[in-house]
């Protein structure tokens, strides 16, 4: 499917998205039973009330309120004072109330923004509503066989579904939103966010239109990293496109991505929301939030990336690192390796801020991905703080080139010892360059004598040629000499003017 | 008056997950138009100034602290109810 880019042009593409975070509460929504099912044998974190038992009486979680509450804050918005819980009726084997709750009219966050860094485009996307409900459970369809399989493990599980107007008119600004959201989530603290176990599932709303009108929408859902998300709103602009520019319709459906082959496949046509036969649910007392209550929890509100974005931006970090920064923030938050708060350590000195910035980027934070794919620990008691603090002192005592930096910096981060000094450890390495003049001298010196054809060059007006003396003194410093003090040293003794 | 057509009949079915011969067709269409015309008294209350009600009982914030509840149940009691059981999962009608 090729639709060229003058095609595409004539389209106005809209893109809303529905996010389903799961709260990191210790038990269920409604329920007792141990949230964490990431291990557990199928059907064991389960009682009467997620089976859904004639009588159970679901009783909310006060931590999932809680978490709600500060993710409100999170969107840029803050908790209502009234909301209460309804049931939406569907029959699906993983349902077994035969209703979903969940909040229907009176949801707990309604209205709130999410600004997005999608490349220079940074652009703020209007939030609907976000509702707390519970999961429903897991089905799973063995190949061959003419039965599905149900474990009710993770029905009750805590979700809040956050809910975007149709603000985005791209893929990569779906990308950039999912991307927010996720950092919003880690910042947060409101949720694991972890993607490989599904915490956090996207449901992508696309359209396409020649007009101002907004065009006939599908759903993608149960997308699971930011990737896909990107992939599944591309295939699907182009494909509905394509379906108009051949003169047939786009028509409304549920849609799921094959990740195999990188595209969408129509799935049951959408129930109209009417269908869901909403009602209030008799059994939950409505939830009533105080002023004093919400302020408690606006003023416990963790840093966010807006705020470190703002104190990067005036360290003078670029976009990119502050970028790729926040994200690693977000990702290794749990193995409390610490990037942001390191380099907005002294924001006096904006110069430490880009070295610390530049070896995160570059050298710690790429390490830490390849490593976390082979699975090895990148660290045994080495305390990073003290670590990067000595490695920049080093730079500016002249004692370390910069190279020699970057190989001291993988060996330090890679052969994972305690070090107290890092002195120490580049010495016995041999990284540390020689600023003593008499050792710099004489082997300035012998490189002098011993190169008689480059000197004769220089002193000609071929200034060029140094370049291959000042690598011989490193060469035979075993790269320990410093290559600007040894350019100006060899200038000096062949009286040339610098 | 209340109005359920045949196809009203259908969709229910659908929804439910209920296949129905002709002959149910027919006689849920009839039982359905008598309860609806039986529910459709209610028009003739006065509600103008009436909040929905859905909570009888007055109370607000009933919450419980975020910890894990031992119920008491043995393994089994709970899938013991469950007529078909393949390794702990529930087998169910094939979906998808």
């Amino acid at each position: 499917m090729n639709i060229d880019s003058k095609t595409r042009n004539k389209y106005k593409v809209t893109i809303g998205i529905e996010c389903h975070v799961q709260l990191k509460t210790k038990s269920k929504l409604f329920s007792g039973a141990d949230n964490d099912a990431r291990t557990a044998a199928p059907n064991t974190l389960v009682n009467h009330i997620d089976f859904g038992l004639p009588g159970a009486l679901p009783v909310l979680n006060k931590e999932a309120v809680r978490l709600a509450s500060v993710l409100a804050f999170a969107l840029n918005s803050k908790p209502q004072s009234f909301s209460k819980f309804d049931r939406k009726h569907y029959f699906y084997p993983d349902l077994p109330m035969g209703y979903q709750i969940t909040q229907y009219d009176q949801p707990i966050i309604i209205g709130g923004d999410v600004e997005i860094h999608d490349g220079n485009n940074i652009k703020r996307i209007k939030i609907t509503r976000a509702h707390l409900e519970a999961d429903a459970g897991k089905s799973m369809h063995p190949a061959g066989k003419n039965y599905s399989l149900v474990d009710l493990n993770r029905a009750g599980t805590p979700l809040v579904e956050i809910v975007s107007e149709p603000d985005m008119h791209s893929s990569s600004e779906a990308k950039a939103f999912v991307r927010e959201l996720y950092l919003l989530v880690r910042y947060s603290g409101v949720s694991d966010a972890n993607l490989y176990y599904g915490n956090m599932r996207f449901d992508v709303n696309v359209s396409v239109s020649r007009t101002e009108e907004l065009g006939t929408r599908t759903e993608t859902k149960n997308l699971n990293s930011f990737r896909s998300v990107e992939k599944a709103a591309d295939y699907e602009i182009n494909r509905q496109i394509e379906l108009l520019e051949k003169g047939e319709k786009v028509v409304q459906q549920t849609r799921g991505w094959d990740e195999a082959k990188q595209k969408t496949i129509a799935q049951r046509g959408k129930e109209e929301a009417h269908d869901y036969r909403y009602m209030p649910d008799p059994d939950l007392p409505p939830v009533i939030l105080d002023a004093e209550y919400v302020k408690s929890i606006e003023s416990k509100m963790p840093k966010m990336p807006a705020f470190w974005r703002k104190q990067l931006a005036d360290l003078g970090i670029g976009s990119m690192h502050i970028e790729t920064l926040l994200e690693a923030q977000a990702d290794y938050k749990d193995d409390g390796v610490e990037f942001l708060s390191l380099v907005c350590e002294d924001v006096n000195n904006k110069e430490y801020a880009t070295s610390l910035a530049n070896w995160f980027v570059n050298i710690e934070i790429p390490l830490r991905a390849q490593i976390n794919e082979s699975g090895t620990d990148l660290e045994q008691g080495l305390n990073r703080r003290d670590m990067y603090k000595q490695l920049y002192g080093l730079i500016s005592e002249n004692k370390l080139s910069s190279t020699n930096a970057k190989i001291l910096l993988t060996k330090l981060l890679t052969e994972g010892k305690p070090c107290r000094s890092v002195l120490k450890f580049a010495t016995e390495n041999s990284l540390i360059q020689l600023s003593d003049q008499n050792e710099i001298d004489k082997i300035v010196d012998e490189v002098i004598i011993n190169n008689p054809k480059p000197v004769s060059d220089i002193k000609k007006g071929e200034i060029k040629a140094v370049g291959y003396l000042v690598g011989q003194v490193m060469a035979h410093s075993s790269g320990q000499a410093n290559p600007s003090l040894t350019r100006d040293l060899i200038l000096e003794k062949l009286g040339i003017d610098k | 008056m209340a109005v359920i057509s045949r196809d009203d009949v259908l969709k229910l079915a659908q929804l439910a997950r209920l296949s129905l011969s002709d002959d149910e067709v027919e006689q849920f269409l009839i039982e359905l138009r008598e309860i609806l015309l039986y529910v459709e008294q209610l028009k003739s209350v006065n509600v103008d100034n009436l909040a929905p009600t859905d909570q009888v009982t007055g109370l607000v914030n009933v919450m419980r602290d975020d910890i894990t509840i031992d119920y008491g149940y043995a393994p089994g009691d709970l899938l013991g109810n469950v007529p078909r059981v393949e390794e702990n999962l529930i087998m169910v009608q094939r979906v998808l």
